[in-house]
């Protein structure tokens, strides 16, 4: 059986604005949209261009839009769509050419919000953590990066300072972490006009989240937490 | 200068798509989230009545007499009604989503127990109403 495949194309050195081109391909009950990406341009045309590495939905590299909808690519399988199939790079981010978005912007909305273990207490002993204290935060801790959630946000689309679900999501993580010390230095960021206050609950973010992160709970969990320390920095000298 | 041309033109350029104001008819996820927050357009109707009504209360029989004559109207009926429909709907997207915000028990132990103090507090409502 075949499907043709629509694909928005962008040549970043010849194309003023992106066009579409179509592509027949075969496809069986296995034949996610990466394999079909990939027969593309092995057989078809080698100068189409998209990114994607492990094939099992861990790398988070093969994000584009399918019908619209933003998806990894080797998680999606054209046996659940018609025979025609729309491909485009993600939404709400530039691109670089063909479905490569430039993710630059998602990336420095990580880093502001230092989604890392802070702890200054230098010890030789491992940190204790129980179950529970575990399970505060794992349900927010398997963030791929793969932005599919800021292809989802009309905030980010509006505007592109937003923070993010996923920035927003590991800020979260961190900050439920009892091994981290780090809040006091992410609360300012998460306070300010682009921080969890930029989030409207459309909550499409964590309809479309491949790790069923619920991104959109730990934001507005996010709000909570800056409301707290809103309130708490009220009383301090 | 030609070498200056050539570099900048083979400098690759990302395009910027700029999102449309119209970006919420994409999905029907995104029409359900502006029909949530729509709702308050209804609601802001049924407060002008309100308004109304608490200021008719103050002036005199006649003012009174007039809101009443008001608020019996087919359109203003339907009008409240929808406002009504409109904040059950808006009750129903609240009730889901705050045991997601604040997970204090099983959600839906959490969306019952919201369901459940609503009915509580329309039914004393009513009949403190009726008592009256």
């Amino acid at each position: 059986m075949e499907k043709t495949l629509s694909i928005v194309r962008y040549n970043p050195e010849l194309d003023s604005q992106p066009h579409s081109q179509s592509y027949q391909v075969p496809v069986d009950n296995s034949t996610s949209v990466l394999d079909a990406l990939l027969y593309i341009q092995e057989q078809l045309d080698p100068t189409l261009a998209f990114r994607w590495s492990c094939r099992m939905a861990i790398c988070g590299s093969c994000s584009v839009m399918v019908n619209g909808i933003p998806k990894l690519g080797c998680k999606t399988f054209l046996r659940d769509y018609g025979d025609e199939v729309l491909l485009e790079p993600l939404a709400h981010f530039a691109t670089e050419k063909d479905l490569v978005p430039d993710i630059n912007v998602f990336l420095q909305h990580l880093q502001q919000v230092k989604p890392y273990l802070i702890n200054p207490e230098q010890s030789e002993q491992p940190h204790k953590q129980s179950p529970q204290q575990l399970a505060k935060y794992r349900k927010f801790a398997n963030c791929i990066n793969c932005g599919l959630c800021y292809s989802a946000c009309p905030q980010f689309g509006l505007n592109p300072e937003f923070l993010g679900p996923a920035a927003l999501t590991l800020a979260q993580r961190y900050n439920l972490d009892s091994r981290d010390q780090g809040k006091a230095e992410r609360m300012p960021e998460l306070n300010g006009k682009n921080g969890v206050w930029g989030c409207t609950f459309v909550g499409f973010c964590s309809d479309v989240c491949p790790k069923h992160l619920d991104p959109a709970a730990a934001v507005n969990q996010g709000k909570v937490a800056s409301a707290t320390d809103f309130v708490i920095s009220m009383f301090k000298p | 200068m030609t070498e200056q041309k050539v570099n900048s033109s083979s400098t690759p350029k990302p395009y910027h798509s700029e999102l449309s104001a119209f970006w919420w008819l994409k999905h029907r996820y995104y029409l359900l989230y502006m029909l949530r927050e729509a709702t308050v357009l209804p609601l802001l109707f049924f407060l002008g009545c309100l308004m109304y009504g608490l200021y008719s209360l103050s002036q005199s029989e006649q003012h009174w007499l007039g809101f009443v004559a008001f608020m019996q109207q087919g359109w203003v009926i339907a009008l409240n009604l929808l406002a009504f429909v409109a904040s059950l709907f808006h009750a129903k997207t609240f009730f889901e989503l705050f045991p997601r915000v604040m997970p204090l028990a099983p959600a839906a132990l959490m969306i019952a127990g919201q369901w459940l103090a609503t009915l509580g507090v329309a039914t004393v409502l009513f009949l403190m109403l009726g008592a009256g």
